[in-house]
């Protein structure tokens, strides 16, 4: 039995499919791949497939990791095209590798918020209005966890966070906390900034870029 | 994929992967590059849709042309409704994301009475007059096919032709003539008056209904050259039959998860509250090859590690054994679960039982329909209380503890004893399991019984029965409540409203086009959806146009009285249904076609157990 950790991208339409969706989709796609994947035992067998930090639903990722455990030696490069031949439009395979770094080493993720408005000077205005706000150190939301919904402030999960407009749209580069000990969802950090800020773009896309581990060592 | 201005919506609705297509093998061809575009509607929500065969079936026959495409639609919840009309997107097909109303075809399956107000709301999405008389252009034509266009007169005004009995054909010629059509620059008449010489077709204004007073139809007349009788398709060799090999898999988890591959089509037993088994007679079987080869393939395009083999009734498919014996290895080393529906287990081989459950274990379930033998007789469902017992002892020790019966009350000549039997048949399944020594040590048995109303069907020897009032049937429910006495033993019920209502359209006649648009215009879809239905519009729009619904459900027909789908012929003649029916009421049944051959009919059609019946003869 061997461990691998794919490391995929999530873009386009697959951005719409929830992380349960994903572990279906990834299944499936092995299969198709013909990979010898590990199974589990016991009365109700099924493939071991990790996603190390979920994506939530409507945001995309650069470079996500993916572990599976495979029964026979079979080469990065050979998973990855194989993958790849099979993969629904929207998710890519990008690398490769062994598993090194454990999921709760993750603590937090870069993200790039890129909200486009009908004109540059309302593009302007909303890089102007959030950097203003995230400035202040105070930005409260309800945030849904597994104890309940309490109201925190964001800006104690913001590591860093910059905002410039670029034509129409205005781009946010934010860290933010990620992982299993505290985690921000960027999506929830854009609404409420949307919120504050009383406006509202027409179209919004959410990326992560990189995890990182402490120190901003990059995960992998 | 969806259109442009519903991006920024997308993320505000329950599952956005419902609208934005993209899914591994869909096939997404160039408008400019065909003749024909084909927009498959289903009118229910996309993880029901999903999971329909029959939409796999034709998507593939139709892409599988050069000259045509084939998208597939279905009916949006209600958030994405809201947002489609607010935002003026008309409804659109997942794959190109081209509006419905630009198709030349629009074809809904209908597999369900209760999914008729959502045909009309798709339309109205699409920016189409819901009337075929509104519609003047020869395209788009909207059509319907599935089992409730055995009669889909209360859906008369809205349709302009409906497919009878298999669709892989009919289809085919129907684009052709279409193409034919559209070039020419013909009109829709024209083409209408056409399309009904195919045999499977069925253009409803081609024939003219006249009523007696007292509300039944006095004639049906057909017109224009169409014929008398519109007569069903009947695919004869299913091995030669178009057989898709590869699925759209979605990103979503459907209702049906996973794979189905057919193995036969039609049904020799004969059970005489089954729409399904008289409408697909003859029976017509897939050889152990083709299904296998079938299920390698889709198997290998889709990823899915679970084939569930399809048919009214898996223990009568021939190369049962011969088709497990070879496939089984396979699947297991793939890690491939099969599921046989309705297998019957009694003289099933056991050692092909363990390989069968070597993968995953799956539910044992039975369908008794009735609780006392003499009632069974009554609905000719051969199965006795010694075969489910003996077959349970056998399950028990092999280590199950759950059992599920599925039951209907309400069915012909049914008494309070017969209620009571379902209970009784229940609490014998649970002492069954006390009794057995070979018992999984340590646990508990559940046995849950699932009771269904029942709603008399046309094409059915139970046509001309009465069906039970609501009130009728909530009591016997509470009847058998009472007698339930094992904690064992859980009971769902399904609310009789919705059976009140699938009663009246499937025996209705086309009055009912005013009373399914005034519903619909006044809030109902979704009627299938218990939070959905509004019964009270419903029964509003009845009262409006004069109607008493009880007169298509708690009526009991002549034989002799002319019936809204007698001018339909899906092979099984009245003369049989009759004699199927007195039959039923003298408490006998009748052995399966391939015991002995009954005279139904459907031997006209060719193909299948007929002929081998024949050959037998000869």
């Amino acid at each position: 039995m061997n461990s691998v950790r794919l490391w995929y991208k999530k873009s386009g339409l697959a951005v719409y499919t929830s992380h349960l969706d994903m572990n279906r989709c990834f299944t499936r796609a092995v299969r198709r791949a013909g990979i010898p994947l590990w199974y589990t035992e016991g009365f109700n067998p099924h493939p071991y497939l990790t996603f190390l930090l979920p994506l939530p639903l409507g945001t995309a990722g650069e470079r996500e990791p993916l572990d599976i455990r495979t029964v026979e030696d079979i080469s990065a490069d050979e998973i990855k095209k194989r993958l790849n031949a099979v993969l629904p439009e929207g998710l890519e395979i990008v690398d490769v590798t062994e598993a090194r770094d454990k999921a709760n080493e993750i603590v937090s993720a870069a993200y790039e918020i890129t909200a486009c408005f009908e004109s540059g000077e309302e593009a302007e205005k909303f890089a102007g209005a959030v950097t203003g706000i995230i400035g202040t150190g105070a930005l409260e939301a309800e945030k849904r966890s597994k104890r309940g919904i309490k109201t925190v402030n964001l800006c104690e999960f913001i590591l860093s966070f910059k905002a410039k407009a670029d034509g129409n749209a205005a781009v946010i580069h934010t860290a933010l906390l990620t992982g299993t000990q505290q985690n921000l969802n960027a999506g929830l950090l854009e609404e409420t900034l949307e919120k504050a800020a009383e406006m509202s773009p027409e179209t919004l896309t959410i990326v992560r870029k990189e995890i990182y581990k402490e120190n901003n060592e990059l995960f992998a | 994929m969806y259109p442009e201005k519903l991006e920024k919506h997308l993320l505000r609705v329950q599952k956005p992967g419902r609208y934005t297509g993209g899914e591994l093998n869909s096939v997404v061809k160039d408008r400019d590059s065909v003749d024909i575009s084909y927009a498959f509607c289903f009118p229910d929500t996309y993880e029901i849709g999903m999971s329909h065969l029959g939409m796999k079936i034709i998507y593939s026959l139709v892409n599988s042309r050069d000259d045509a495409r084939c998208e597939r639609v279905f009916a949006p919840d209600v958030d994405m409704e809201e947002i489609l009309r607010s935002e003026n997107i008309p409804l659109y097909a997942l794959e190109s994301g081209d509006a419905v109303k630009d198709f030349d075809i629009i074809g809904f399956t209908m597999q369900y009475e209760l999914s008729y107000t959502n045909v009309l709301n798709m339309l109205d999405l699409s920016g189409l007059p819901v009337r075929s008389a509104d519609r003047k252009g020869l395209t788009p034509l909207v059509i319907a096919g599935g089992t409730c266009v055995c009669n889909f007169e209360p859906m008369a005004d809205f349709v302009d032709l409906t497919l009878l009995g298999d669709g892989e054909e009919v289809t085919m010629e129907l684009i052709d003539l279409l193409k034919e059509y559209k070039k020419k620059g013909a009109g829709k008449e024209e083409f209408l008056k056409a399309a009904a010489q195919i045999p499977g077709v069925y253009v409803p204004s081609l024939y003219e209904v006249e009523y007696k007073e007292d509300g039944t139809i006095a004639a049906v007349t057909a017109k224009d050259g169409a014929p008398g009788k519109a007569v069903k398709r009947n695919v004869a060799d299913l091995d030669k039959m178009f057989s898709p090999e590869t699925f759209v898999v979605p990103f979503l988890e459907t209702v049906f998860d996973r794979t189905t591959v057919e193995i036969f089509r039609g049904c020799i037993r004969g059970c005489r509250f089954c729409q399904a088994g008289f409408l697909s007679r003859p029976l017509r079987e897939k050889s152990p090859a083709e299904v296998e080869r079938e299920c390698r393939a889709i198997c290998d395009s889709t990823g899915y590690d679970e084939i569930s083999l399809c048919s009214l009734s898996t223990s009568d498919y021939k190369g049962l054994e011969t088709l497990l014996r070879s496939m089984l290895p396979w699947a297991n080393e793939n890690k491939i679960n099969i599921a046989l529906p309705s297998l019957r287990v009694d003289n099933f081989p056991q050692e092909l039982m363990e390989q069968l459950t070597s993968v995953r274990r799956s539910g044992l379930t039975f369908a008794p329909e009735a609780g006392t033998q003499r009632l069974r007789d009554v609905i000719n469902k051969n199965i006795t209380e010694k075969e489910v017992l003996s077959t349970c002892a056998q399950a028990f020790s092999g280590g199950w503890t759950a059992v599920k019966l599925y039951f209907m009350i309400g069915l012909p000549t049914e008494t309070p004893e017969d209620v009571e039997g379902i209970a009784n048949l229940a609490q014998a399944v649970v002492d069954e399991f006390y009794h057995n020594e070979n018992k999984p040590k340590g646990k508990s048995v559940n046995v849950s019984i699932s009771v269904a109303s029942f709603v008399p069907k046309p094409f059915t020897p139970f046509q001309w029965e009465a069906q039970d009032r609501p009130d009728t049937l909530i009591e016997k429910q509470n009847l058998l409540m009472q007698c339930v006495k094992s904690r064992k033993i859980t009971v769902s019920r399904h609310v009789p409203h919705t059976s009140f209502l699938e009663g009246v359209f499937a025996r209705g006649d086309r009055r009912l086009c005013d009373v399914v648009e005034y519903a619909w215009k006044n809030g109902c879809k979704f009627d299938s959806w218990e939070e959905h239905l509004k019964l009270d519009v419903w029964m509003q729009s009845f009262e409006k146009f004069g109607i008493d619904p009880f007169f298509y459900t708690a009526r009991k027909r002549d034989f002799d009285e002319i019936l809204p789908w007698d001018h339909l012929d899906f092979g099984v003649t009245k003369a049989f249904l009759k004699r199927e029916n007195e039959r039923a009421h003298e408490g006998l049944t009748t052995p399966p076609c391939r015991e002995k051959c009954s005279a139904c009919g459907a031997a006209k059609l060719n193909g299948g157990v007929c002929n081998e019946l024949c050959k037998a003869v000869v």
